[in-house]
């Protein structure tokens, strides 16, 4: 094929990531900030003389349009931003292994860290009214297991949960096979429950305890503390080197450091505002509870893991008890998870429209499909598994060293090695 | 003027990180004909990680990398410049 010699003149077209889109990044923060702002100063007179005066149904009548616009918003800065930085929990491990690359992984430590930060000055300082967070539970030996699996569930669907909401959302089909995947396999996690649950059972320890600090018997900050000094000399010493930040080629990129800080930010905007940080699983089980009760009533009925009521908890600003699980109801788990689960998706499609890269392609290689669907499947299993997925847990348990988080970590790993293996010898060759 | 073949992969919409692993394989494949000159590599991907990473990743091999977005995919021009 005759091909045009390059252009003299022309070596790379760089498109330096600061002048636009930190602008556009910094321009989101005030409103974000803003529209809270609002919503509380809202939500604050209209829900207070509700409460004096109503109580039960008519909280959460007040309640719910507060979660839902919360949800949405957060959702929607969330997807934008995780859109234009490439930020992928992903790619953070499986770069690891597949090219020997550590940068993501130091940004998921920048981001992990700035959250111990917030959240612990937001414990301090009583904006944070639950801690640990609601759906967190006492650590399991058995937790590894469901990380390890997930681990190699989220290399083969090319993103984890919320990469591929977020991919999705910009059109892209392997995504959203993944997430039928992780419906299919909240399913037939729902199969094995009763199994999981004794098994997840025998291996709990230190009942009770949720978080290191608790299993020490020791305060909070003093963890907190111990890991915020070990890593700000080490963030010093990698800012120096200016390793914090990546050169970009692609339009309406945004340094993932900055994205970083602005997801932490969101995290605790959510602790805040609707009680716990971004968590997003539980709302698979409840698609597949849907579909199933639909389709096979009389299965439905009998699955106990369905009937569950796992979280509980009063909400941190209306004080509306909040009462909700994986079942096929519309609950305090769909209030939650929803709205987050739709913004994110929105925020990849708006991300992407505005910068014209929506596109849907279909003609991929088959085994492309059939990567992420199992990926999918295998996150589905095992988010329910290790109570969690990897956001909540590395974005939400371990800024507050949930035990189960740590473990859940030590399997994630290994998981996406071996699903880095898997990938390379399997699936793109 | 040498004719330089192009030779064009389309990897757009594919399953993350399948436009890096295609492009260093492929890189790694042509290496002796991209750096005698006869031979420059066109990746077509929608893929805006792999985008932002495939420069540094030839520039470390000694190749030069035009990126250019048409539409809604990044075209990467790999050459020994």
């Amino acid at each position: 094929m005759q091909g045009r010699p390059p252009e003299t003149g022309n070596s790379l077209t760089r498109h330096k990531a600061p002048a636009t889109s930190v602008t556009g990044a910094l321009l989101c923060l005030p409103t974000i900030l803003n529209a809270f702002k609002l919503i509380c100063l809202y939500c604050q007179p209209v829900l207070e003389f509700e409460i004096r005066i109503f109580t039960g149904r008519d909280q959460l009548m007040a309640t719910t349009p507060f979660m839902l616009l919360c949800g949405t918003l957060l959702g929607l800065a969330a997807g934008f931003i995780m859109h234009r930085s490439d930020f992928c929990l992903a790619g953070m491990f499986r770069d690891l292994f597949l090219f020997r690359s550590a940068f993501k992984l130091r940004i998921l430590l920048l981001l992990i860290i700035t959250s111990t930060i917030l959240f612990e000055i937001a414990r301090l300082t009583g904006l944070i009214r639950i801690y640990p967070f609601p759906l967190l539970s006492s650590p399991s030996l058995a937790a590894p297991l469901g990380g390890m699996l997930f681990g190699i569930g989220m290399v083969l669907a090319g993103g984890c949960v919320v990469g591929s909401l977020y991919k999705t959302g910009t059109g892209s089909v392997p995504s959203l096979v993944a997430l039928a995947g992780l419906v299919a396999g909240s399913a037939i996690f729902a199969e094995i429950a009763p199994w999981w649950s004794s098994v997840n059972g025998a291996a709990i320890f230190l009942k009770g305890k949720i978080t290191l600090a608790e299993a020490l018997g020791i305060n909070p900050s003093v963890p907190a503390g111990v890991a915020v000094a070990a890593a700000l000399p080490c963030f010093v010493l990698i800012c120096r080197r200016g390793g914090w930040v990546r050169p970009t080629y692609t339009e309406g990129a945004l340094q993932p450091w900055l994205a970083a800080l602005l997801l932490a930010l969101i995290g605790l905007i959510s602790a805040i505002a609707i009680g716990m940080p971004m968590g997003i699983t539980t709302s698979y089980a409840k698609a597949a509870a849907m579909v199933e009760a639909a389709l096979c009533p009389a299965h439905y009925e009998s699955l106990k893991f369905f009937q569950a009521m796992p979280l509980q908890y009063t909400h941190p600003l209306t004080g509306t008890l909040l009462r909700g699980g994986p079942g096929k109801e519309l609950d305090a788990v769909a209030l939650v998870q929803f709205p987050l689960i739709l913004g994110i998706i929105a925020g990849g499609a708006l991300s992407a429209s505005l910068l014209g890269e929506f596109s849907i392609r279909l003609k991929l290689p088959p085994r492309q499909y059939l990567s992420a669907a199992v990926g999918g499947i295998l996150m589905g299993l095992a988010s329910r598994m290790g109570a969690g997925c990897n956001v909540w847990h590395l974005l939400g348990g371990l800024p507050i060293m949930a035990l189960q988080s740590v473990l859940f970590l030590v399997g994630l790993l290994p998981g996406a090695w071996l699903g880095t293996r898997l990938l390379t010898r399997f699936v793109i060759r | 003027m040498e004719n330089v073949q192009t030779i064009e992969f389309d990897i757009s919409g594919q399953i993350c990180p399948s436009t890096l692993l295609v492009a260093l394989r492929e890189i790694n494949r042509n290496i002796n004909e991209l750096n005698a000159g006869r031979v420059q590599l066109v990746f077509k991907t929608d893929n805006r990680d792999c985008t932002n990473t495939i420069p540094e990743a030839a520039g470390n091999m000694g190749l030069t990398v035009d990126v250019r977005k048409d539409d809604s995919c990044y075209t990467i021009l790999v050459y020994k410049g």
